[in-house]
């Protein structure tokens, strides 16, 4: 029998790896509506072999967009990487102030009042998603400024359009966003449809369905962290068969 | 308010966190400090949001969002689509589109690149020497200039480019440019609005569907499928078409396709793209052998009798008899005593040759050798099973290194899956002989019955060209009454007007967002006619390498700070208001013509503003208005984006199987081509990028410079967000190993790309995406005085202006610049 949706949502995101074509789209959309300064990516597109396969030929070099294997044999795919949203998440466990915490709604964010940029979360994290304000930022030329304002949880200040010198920072579900109602701004560019954002506590959610019957896969669930965060494998024909 | 103190958008510097970071305070002309707000100060505001249209030069025509509080935009996200018809009717499904090319556009219009103020030139031209004047300084150094260079050397002594940095109405690349031209009578560039990449295949387009010497085919016109139409095909075939990396969001429909309907997705390619990777089925193919894979296919169509004999028979000149001796369609007055004059079939129900209108026709043989005056006459189908019977699958695969297997398959597919789709790049355009790539698509598609059906057709760019611009009355607005049209000289005919006068001498231009000098082939000859120019003028948001070149450069506005339309390829009406004030001291173009045309005694033709003239294009109101708009009110135009009226939706050309050909049919017989050799679409070779050009052992490589996701041509190179993604900005060389080993090239070397034409410099990346044998150089760097994305050059000092005379049947698409079929050597640079 199906879970009854509960009043407290749990929130998960859901990437279609097979329809991502790498295009920094949603890393783009991040950059503007959190104000990133130069430099900085909460959210990133990795190149890689479809489904992470480690049986490809390495690529002829390290940048992106270059594929796996030898002409004409080749793969190609991408994993855009921002923060998981770790049910267990070990940033949140090995923060001595708590400044790093976990919402009921799966969210994983960071009390910038709180952080005092001990870094420890980054040694934590096996994703290798936070990022830490090492001094004044810049922004793109010209001033773009930022959209957004600073936004609390509770008591809690958890984002802000400029991030002070000294604290750590990463991808927020958009948090100011879903307490609306309104989805992750990688969700909304996404020009694919290849992010789907939703509560897994509702069983009719296209993410429910994703996750359970869709294939939908956490990254590096040996480690237990257990992400919110699920990906789609690639899935191409049998070139040749119909 | 935080209790973390702000500091400054503007001030202070860099503080490098990370390997990305890339520094970058690039100011033109003026320091642009003082201009900007902090975000202190900014985010007091209240904030409005409008909904436009993103016009910078990309068919997508994504709808846009865009934030604006204090008269500043703050940002940019997807807009949705009105959801019904102008009469009404629910529209089909069409999602919300952006990527990161429109995200960043912010930052383009912020951009420090941005041009200022008006510019006159004080040093040599190109020397980068400029001082501020005033907008009516400027203004009348360009009427004075016109009006005395016209007196000397005739009215269309002055030049008027293509606008192809945008696609909006007004200004744009049918926009007031031309009302400009005709006004004072000048030459003007091709309405296409292309600098000429883009000519080869709707010329090809046009042998086969249209009759250019018909007036009502003005010339000839190109148009494609509805992009939600690709939902009901069956197959879909990019061919030389990086949709996935190129026009983004037109992937989610081909994604949209397979994931629900089961769509097989094929990719024919030389490079390994993002496409390719995405697609069930990727056939790699040499470079410039399109025709000969179209034809090994159909060869296997005609082998395995999947051609499609009812539709053929119905809907193409494929039973039509063709005069053995001339080539020429037989007609039935010469060769049939008493009949009318129609083409010369064979009625199969009692083997008679007839008039094709004979009443007592029942059944027109498709294949067959018939007698007939003495002549044994071939159908049109049978003369293309006869000249495609030698491209066997091991021939085929001879001239195109893919598998013969392969060309199997294919033949296969094409033969059996139906409704089959195939979407062109303009890649297969930017050859010598991409005409008849075109034509050999649409012969192929003709005969397996893919061609005014839904889920069929060959649709380059999003969607309708011709059918997007049907609702606005251009002719008028180009040439308003007591005027005659513009001069036209293409592109590609502009540097033999300066430099000999042909057809007419050129002795000044004005480039309207169209970064002529970095963008047109052959740009060391470009360069250097521009250079014998007496008088150029330049208006751009961006200091391009043609405004390095200017005598007075104007500085215009983004699509934020003036009102136009956009109605580019996608059959959504887009209005575009003014969102925030022209920033600095642009203007935009229209107020700049405007200007001129007073002072040059012209003024009574540009009185009007924008919504005037949309108001007149679109007729709105009015009952003669083109049906795809009549009865649209402003009101509903400038609240949502409307759906144009179309029969049928998705928009599909040809639905009703009525062509604009001399025979009203498929004409993949191209009679007016018999004297080129090519009135059946057999392979030729690239008049370049061959093996069989002596020239190959000097330059034993095909050069590639194809788009790239990070930049819509020239535009949105420099910004930095972008940047930080694609390598910092820096162009590079993408080059297989194996052509990388023996010239002893690593991984991020320096290289020399040299022809006899000219060279560039760029570090390798070694990629096995690349082709053995065929090299990659993204194009649209900037190589300018200030800005240098490549280390020396550009790749369009590689490529050349060799056109083909048989394009020049076609008035709208007469000449093309093949970009691709190009032969460059490439060796390990010191420096």
């Amino acid at each position: 029998m199906a879970a009854k949706k509960t009043s407290v949502p749990h929130h998960v995101m859901v990437i279609d790896t097979n329809r991502c074509v790498g295009c920094w789209t949603c890393a783009v959309a991040c950059k503007q509506v959190n104000n990133e300064p130069l430099g900085y990516w909460w959210n990133r597109v990795l190149t890689t072999a479809p489904n992470q396969s480690t049986s490809a030929k390495p690529p002829a070099s390290d940048n992106i967009d270059v594929p796996f294997g030898t002409y004409p044999d080749l793969e190609l795919a991408y994993l855009p990487v921002a923060c998981q949203h770790c049910n267990d998440a070990p940033c949140v466990k090995v923060c001595p102030v708590q400044a790093t915490f976990r919402r009921d709604d799966g969210t994983v964010l960071i009390d910038f009042n709180r952080c005092i940029g001990c870094r420890y979360c980054m040694a934590a994290c096996p994703y290798g998603v936070r990022i830490f304000n090492w001094g004044d930022s810049t922004y793109a030329p010209g001033g773009v400024v930022g959209y957004g304002k600073e936004y609390w949880t509770g008591d809690r200040l958890v984002f802000t359009p400029e991030r002070p010198k000294g604290v750590v920072e990463k991808c927020t579900f958009c948090v100011e966003r879903i307490d609306v109602g309104e989805l992750p701004f990688c969700v909304e560019a996404c020009p694919l449809g290849a992010r789907i954002f939703g509560d897994l506590n509702d069983p009719d959610s296209q993410v429910s369905e994703l996750v359970n019957n869709g294939g939908g896969e956490q990254l590096h669930p040996e480690l237990g962290t257990d992400p919110n965060v699920y990906y789609l494998p690639v899935a191409r024909r049998v070139p040749g068969e119909s | 308010m935080s209790k973390f103190s702000r500091r400054s958008f503007l001030g202070g510097s860099a503080a490098v966190a990370g390997g990305l970071l890339v520094a970058d305070h690039l100011r033109f002309l003026e320091p642009s400090s003082g201009d900007l707000v902090s975000s202190e100060e900014f985010l007091t505001g209240k904030e409005v949001v409008y909904r436009t249209g993103h016009s910078n030069n990309c068919d997508g025509a994504c709808g846009h969002l865009v934030h604006v509080t204090d008269g500043r935009v703050t940002m940019i996200g997807p807009a949705s689509w009105g959801t019904t018809t102008v009469a009404g009717e629910q529209a089909p499904t069409f999602h919300p589109r952006i990527c990161l090319r429109g995200l960043s556009q912010i930052s383009n219009t912020y951009s420090p690149d941005r041009i200022k103020y008006p510019y006159k030139r004080v040093g040599e031209r190109g020397s980068g020497k400029w001082q501020r004047i005033s907008w009516d300084e400027a203004t009348t150094l360009i009427a004075d200039n016109f009006k005395r260079i016209q007196a000397k050397y005739g009215k269309t002594s002055v030049w008027i480019a293509p606008y192809t940095g945008s696609l909006a109405l007004i200004e744009g690349v049918v926009g007031a440019g031309f009302r400009f031209a005709s006004v004072i009578g000048a030459s003007a560039g091709d309405s296409e609005g292309d600098n000429e990449g883009d000519s080869a295949t709707p010329a090809g387009w046009n042998y086969v569907l249209v009759d250019p010497t018909n007036p009502s085919n003005a010339g000839g016109f190109f148009t494609g499928h509805e992009s939600v139409d690709f939902m009901n095909a069956k197959t879909i075939v990019f061919w030389a078409n990086n949709v996935a990396e190129t026009s983004i969001p037109d992937w989610r429909v081909m994604c949209d396709a397979r994931d629900q309907n089961g769509t097989r997705l094929v990719a024919v390619d030389p490079r390994f793209t993002v496409t390719c990777a995405q697609s069930d089925d990727w056939v790699p193919i040499r470079p410039g052998a399109d025709t000969a894979l179209i034809d090994g296919i159909i060869n296997q169509v005609f082998q395995n009798g999947t051609y499609d004999t009812d539709y053929i028979r119905a809907n193409t000149v494929g039973p039509y008899l063709i005069d053995p001796k001339t080539e020429k369609w037989l007609r039935a007055a010469d060769v049939i005593p008493g009949a009318k004059d129609d083409y010369v079939v064979f009625d199969e129900s009692d083997h008679k040759v007839k008039a094709a209108n004979d009443p007592s026709l029942k059944s027109a043989a498709v294949l067959g050798t018939h007698s007939v005056a003495g002549l044994k006459a071939r159908t049109a189908l049978q003369a293309l099973a006869d000249m495609a019977a030698k491209y066997t699958p091991e021939y085929t695969s001879k001239l195109t290194d893919v598998p013969a297997s392969q060309v199997v398959a294919l033949g296969k597919v094409w033969g059996t899956s139906k409704p089959l789709a195939v979407r062109v790049g303009f890649g297969l355009s930017h050859w010598y002989h991409g005409d008849l790539h075109m034509q050999a698509m649409l012969t192929l598609q003709a005969i397996t019955g893919n061609i005014g059906v839904h889920g069929g057709g060959v649709t380059t760019f999003a969607g309708g060209i011709a059918a997007t611009f049907a609702p606005f009355d251009l002719f008028d607005f180009w040439a308003p009454k007591g005027t005659s049209i513009y001069t036209l000289l293409e592109p590609m005919d502009f540097c033999d007007a300066v430099e000999k006068g042909k057809p007419f001498p050129v002795k000044a231009a004005w480039f309207p967002i169209d970064n002529f000098a970095q963008q047109m082939s052959d740009r060391n000859r470009v360069i250097a006619a521009m250079k014998q120019l007496e008088f150029i003028v330049v208006s751009d948001y961006s200091l391009t390498a043609t405004a390095d070149l200017a005598d007075v450069v104007l500085p215009a506005c983004t699509y934020f700070e003036k009102t136009d339309l956009l109605s580019s390829n996608n059959f959504y009406l887009q209005y575009m208001p003014k969102i925030i004030d022209p920033l600095f001291e642009s203007k935009s173009d229209l107020d700049a013509i405007n200007m001129i045309a007073e002072k040059m005694g012209y003024g009574e033709y540009f009185t009007q503003t924008p919504e005037e003239y949309l108001k007149q294009m679109m007729k709105i109101g009015q009952s003669d208005a083109d049906p795809s708009v009549r009865g649209l009110t402003w009101e509903r135009l400038t609240t949502e984006a409307v759906r144009l009226n179309t029969d049928p939706m998705p928009y599909v050309p040809f639905f009703n199987q009525q062509y604009p050909s001399k025979s009203g049919k498929i004409e993949f017989y191209v009679e007016m081509l018999v004297p080129y050799d090519q009135a059946l679409c057999d392979h030729k070779e690239p008049i370049e990028a061959s093996p069989t050009n002596p020239l190959y052992k000097k330059y034993p490589l095909v050069f590639l410079s194809t788009h790239t996701k990070f930049r819509t041509h020239s535009q949105f190179v420099n910004l930095p967000w972008l940047k930080e993604v694609n390598n910092g900005g820096d162009g590079f060389l993408e080059i297989n190993p194996r052509d990388a080993a023996p010239r002893s090239i690593s991984d991020g070397d320096v290289v020399r790309i040299f022809n006899d034409r000219g060279q560039m410099k760029v570090r390798a990346r070694l990629t096995e995406s690349m082709k053995p044998g065929v090299v990659n150089c993204y194009q649209g760097g900037w190589d300018t005085i200030r800005v240098k994305h490549y280390i020396e050059g550009h790749p369009n000092n590689l490529t050349h202006q060799i056109a083909k005379p048989a394009q020049s049947l076609i008035p709208n698409f007469p000449s093309n610049a093949a970009y691709y079929d190009v032969l460059v050597q490439v060796e390990k640079s010191g420096a």
